[in-house]
Formats: structure tokens, C-alpha cells, sequence
């Protein structure tokens, strides 16, 4: 087999083998764990390897006004931005796929020009406007803010998933005489619902973790969860921020587990291989 | 109609599940190209009003000088944040962390993708989940994570402290603090980039070389390196772009002097309220993305247009 025989005289064998996967596994969760376990300390004091355990901490950050605003304003504006991306990128995606009209390559490309520029910088300039369209500190700006992080995930996976779908289907629907939009929906969709459920995973948790930029558009009336994290981390002690970060995970892990047989690599890939 | 219909169908046939071939001078042709533009209007709408409109506006807002300046000089902006010398060496230091965190990313993911491509062990499969952690972890818990892991008294110096090491240099809120960051964080894009353009390699290339005597290192260096020439360029203009623009990492991580560009923008926009400043800044690290950015439009263009 090729793939022993290159891995082997290439040394790389032994330069990736039991010691570097324990230190990429140390390096990787190594501070998600210490994270975890201060979720759950009452106090951790130096240079205990174990703190003492306590849920103290869960009880002041539930019961913290701040919280349930943020809580709130998350839970009302990542899906918001979702749906919203979810309607309008769709249908392009499919006229991506299956249309051709002029300039239709230079189009689709023209979707990574969000990733061409340094966010923080689109994100000032955004806020330049925003002040003059009386957009800041708004619910519509968070949420605008939200959606051009999710257009890539909802334009690229999608158009991916339906020009991997035999186009002989749809011509077979069509020629026993279903209509254009009966076809779409009774062939097209059902075959392409897994694609379009993993960009949907990604443009919402894409959505739900954006933080920079709602940081800028947002405050101080407009705070989500992860925009909160800033004065969490900055300016509590250190439990307080553990145990929001388990909060602001939570989401994304149960839509994760929800919908982890639709994570093939090879839908992820598809977003990945731009 | 029938007719064309079926020479429609079969072309569609030999693009076998392509995009849909070019049909020219018939009315249905026509009609399909208007509705494919309707189609994709809205998300075009929204990507120009949020993307577009604001890079302008933002090149506009500093090329117009402030109403009490006297010469009104078009550049004034730019001469002033340039003049100014801690914000020359916040770019300078922006630059340097940026590409030391690309390097460190992609020394670490190259090695790891070719890895995964080419092993088939327990190993490779539990390397193949692990890697992709980082990237169901938003930004702003990652740099918690990394502070709680890496800080004066966190498990790293604790686990040194009771191996016997107690000097060692700072972790965090500096310069290698942003790295380690920016590094865990990116890994995981990397390794699916760069994986996604190996996997795209035939086996039969790399079996072929070996057959007519090439060794590991000629087979990478002739064969695997050139071929996945465009996501490696796509990778590492991603990576210096989405680090050089970052916020939330070197605000939480890094120290409070030099600063990386993001933080310094954000603090003149929120707390200093000097927007023009800001977004001249902004204007800056554009120009500066620009160049790299050349690269990734580059590289991704001649990739569709390779694609079937």
C-alpha cells in the first residue's frame, strides 16, 4: 500500500506518533478542560492540581439580570439572522447551481469578499454607517451584523449540495409533467435537506458566536451572550466567566449532537474547499 | 420545445450534475438567465449594503478632511495616524505577530493533513476528530480557555510547578499569548483546507511516482506540493487576513502595549469616539489585507475554473 510505504520512509511516522498526538490532544483540550473544571470550583487555589468543587457560582450567574438580557437577546437575534440568510441565500443558491445568467461565476465569487477583508476593519466601517443610518445599538443592527457572517456558510454549502444532485431527477419529474416548483420541492429539496441542514448549523452557530462586531454595533443596549463574555472575562473572577462559557457552548453542542449524522466530512469539506 | 428540451436534458446529462450549460438565443434560455439574476439579487443586496457600501464609505469618511483643518490636505488623515508613533508600531507589531501565528498554523497543519490523508490507523481516525474541536468553540471562550491555561497560577504553570520547573517565561497577555491563541483557534480551518485539496490528489499520481523511483520527499516536492499549490494559497492568505484582522484574541490575551490593530480601532471607535481615526485605521489594514487578498480571489478562480 502506497500510503504505509510513504508515511514510513518519510519519517513522518515518527514525528506524528504517540508523543505529538499527546501534545496536540494536551494543546487542544488542555484549556478547554481547565475551562470546565472552573466551571464546577468554588475556589482553585495555587498550586493545587484539584479545587475545592462547588455550584455557588451557577446560582450568582443565573440569577444575574445581565444574564437573562443577554440570554434573550441571543436567543431572539441568532435565529432571526438564520432565518432570514436561510430565505434569501437558498434560491441562489439553487440559480447558482442550475441558471446560467451572465456573470454568474463572478458572483458567486463574489461571496468571499467578506473573508478578503480583516473583520475588524469591515466590522469599523460598518459601524461608520451604521451612525449614520441610525443602526447602532439597534436590534436590526446586531442582526445585520449577524447575517454577513452567515452568507458564505448559506451560499457556498448549498450550492455545492444542489449541483451534486443528478440533474436526470429533476428532468424526470419535469418530463412526467410536475411543474417547476413542484419538482423543486418534492425532488430538489428533500435529496439536498441534509447540505442545507449543515450550512443552517453553521450559519447559525456562525450567527450565535459572532462577537467583535455586535460588540461595536450593539453596545450598550443590544449585549448577547458572547458580546457579555468581554466583561465577564475582563472583570469577574474567573468561575463567573467559566461558567458562562458552558452556557454559550450549550447550543452549539446539542445542535451539533442534534445533527451530527449530517456532518459527513464531506458536506463540511464542501464548505471548506472554497 | 420538445426538441429542446431533450437537447437541454442531454447536455445536462454530459455535465453530469455540472452547472447548466450555456443555452443561447432561445427564449427559454433567456428567461432562466432573468430568473437565476432575481435569484440571487437579495443575498447580492445584502452582501453590498454590508460589505461593499461600508469599505466605501470608509475610504470616503477619510479621505474628507476634518471641517477645521487648514490647508484642507486630502491625505491628512493618514498623515496624522501614520505620524502617530504608537499607532506606526501597533501595525508593524500587527504584521510581525500575524505572520509568526500563520507559520506556526501552517507548520503545524500541513504535516497533520497529510497525515490524515494518507494513514488509515485508530491513530489517524482520533487525530481526524481532535483536530476539529477548536472549531465548535467560539472565539471569545477559546481565549478564556487558553488565559485560564496558560495564566500566572493556571494548570500549565501549576503541572511545571510540580514537575519542578518555577521560571519560565509569561504565557499570556503578551505576544506568545496571541500566538498559542491564534493558533489553537485556526488550526482546525487549515487542516480542512489543506485536506480538502490533498484528498482531491489520485492515488494513481503518487503510486506512479513511486514506480518510476521517486523517493517520499521528491514524490511530496514534484508531486503533492505543486498539486495542492491553490489551497495552500488559500490557506495562508485566509489565515493572514482572519489573524491580522482579529479583536477578540488580542484584546483578551495580548498586553496592553504594543496592541494588535483590532483592539487598537475598536478602542478609538467605542472609547476614544475618534471615528475617523478609526475607520482610517480600518482603511489601512484594508489596503495592507488587499495585497494578500489578490492572492486568495487569485487562487480560488483558477480553482472554479478548474472544477468540472
Amino acid at each position: 500500500m502506497h500510503a504505509a510505504w510513504f508515511v514510513a520512509v518519510a519519517g513522518l511516522r515518527r514525528a506524528l506518533g504517540i508523543g505529538a498526538l499527546l501534545a496536540l490532544a494536551a494543546f487542544i483540550l488542555g484549556p478547554l478542560a481547565t475551562l470546565l473544571v472552573w466551571a464546577f470550583a468554588g475556589t482553585w487555589l495555587f498550586p493545587n492540581l484539584v479545587p475545592e468543587f462547588s455550584l455557588k457560582w451557577w446560582v450568582y450567574v443565573l440569577s444575574n439580570a445581565d444574564v437573562g438580557k443577554a440570554i434573550r437577546m441571543s436567543v431572539l437575534s441568532a435565529p432571526t439572522a438564520t432565518l432570514l440568510s436561510a430565505l434569501i441565500c437558498i434560491p441562489a443558491a439553487y440559480a447558482f447551481a442550475r441558471l446560467e445568467f451572465p456573470g454568474r461565476r463572478l458572483l458567486l465569487l463574489s461571496f468571499l469578499s467578506a473573508n478578503a477583508f480583516p473583520k475588524i476593519g469591515l466590522y469599523v466601517s460598518i459601524a461608520t454607517l451604521f451612525y449614520r443610518l441610525n443602526l447602532m445599538d439597534t436590534f436590526a443592527g446586531v442582526v445585520l451584523i449577524q447575517l454577513v457572517n452567515t452568507l458564505l456558510f448559506m451560499i457556498w454549502i448549498p450550492t455545492g449540495t444542489f449541483r451534486g444532485i443528478n440533474i436526470n431527477l429533476e428532468e424526470a419529474a419535469r418530463d412526467v409533467g410536475a411543474g417547476p416548483l413542484r419538482t423543486f420541492f418534492q425532488i430538489t429539496l428533500p435529496i439536498a435537506l441534509p447540505g442545507l441542514i449543515v450550512a443552517a448549523l453553521f450559519a447559525f452557530i456562525a450567527a450565535f458566536d459572532e462577537a467583535q462586531g455586535s460588540l461595536i454595533v450593539g453596545t450598550p443596549n443590544h449585549i448577547t451572550m458572547p458580546v457579555l463574555m468581554y466583561a465577564l472575562v475582563l472583570s469577574y473572577p474567573q468561575p463567573v466567566g467559566a461558567v458562562f462559557s458552558v452556557l454559550l457552548s450549550l447550543p452549539s453542542v446539542i445542535l451539533l449532537l442534534a445533527t451530527q449524522r449530517y456532518l459527513r466530512a464531506g458536506y463540511l469539506a464542501a464548505g471548506y474547499s472554497l | 420545445m420538445s426538441a429542446s428540451r431533450e437537447a437541454d436534458s442531454a447536455g445536462h446529462r454530459l455535465a453530469s450534475g455540472g452547472p447548466a450549460p450555456r443555452v443561447h438565443g432561445d427564449r427559454r434560455g433567456w428567461t432562466r438567465g432573468v430568473l437565476g439574476l432575481a435569484l440571487v439579487l437579495p443575498p447580492l443586496l445584502v452582501l453590498a449594503f454590508l460589505v461593499i457600501l461600508p469599505a466605501i464609505s470608509a475610504v470616503v469618511t477619510t479621505l474628507t478632511p476634518a471641517a477645521d483643518a487648514v490647508p484642507a490636505a486630502p491625505l491628512a488623515n493618514y498623515a496624522e495616524v501614520l505620524g502617530t508613533r504608537i499607532l506606526r508600531t501597533g501595525i508593524v507589531f500587527t504584521v510581525i505577530v500575524t505572520l509568526v501565528a500563520v507559520a506556526a498554523v501552517f507548520c503545524l497543519s500541513y504535516p497533520l493533513a497529510l497525515y490524515l490523508r494518507f494513514v488509515r490507523t485508530r491513530m489517524a481516525a482520533l487525530l481526524g476528530v481532535l483536530f476539529m474541536v477548536p472549531l465548535f468553540v467560539p472565539v471569545v471562550i477559546a481565549s478564556f480557555a487558553m488565559i485560564t491555561f496558560l495564566v500566572g497560577h493556571g494548570l500549565v504553570s501549576t503541572v511545571l510547578y510540580h514537575l519542578g520547573i518555577e521560571r519560565f517565561p509569561r504565557l499570556v497577555y503578551n505576544a506568545t499569548g496571541i500566538v498559542l491563541t491564534e493558533v489553537w483557534v485556526s488550526i482546525p480551518f487549515a487542516v480542512l483546507i489543506l485536506g480538502a485539496g490533498l484528498q482531491a490528489i489520485d492515488d494513481a499520481l503518487i503510486d506512479s511516482a513511486r514506480d518510476v523511483g521517486a523517493g517520499p520527499l521528491r514524490t511530496f516536492l514534484a508531486i503533492i506540493l505543486p498539486l495542492n499549490a491553490a489551497p495552500t494559497m488559500i490557506t495562508l492568505t485566509l489565515l493572514f487576513i482572519a489573524i491580522f484582522g482579529s479583536f477578540t484574541i488580542p484584546y483578551l490575551v495580548g498586553g496592553n502595549a504594543p496592541q494588535m490593530l483590532g483592539v487598537t480601532m475598536t478602542s478609538y471607535l467605542t472609547q476614544y469616539l475618534r471615528r475617523t481615526e478609526s475607520a482610517t485605521l480600518a482603511v489601512i489594514a484594508f489596503m495592507i489585507a488587499s495585497v494578500v487578498g489578490v492572492v486568495y480571489v487569485a487562487s480560488v478562480s483558477r480553482r472554479e475554473r478548474a472544477a468540472p
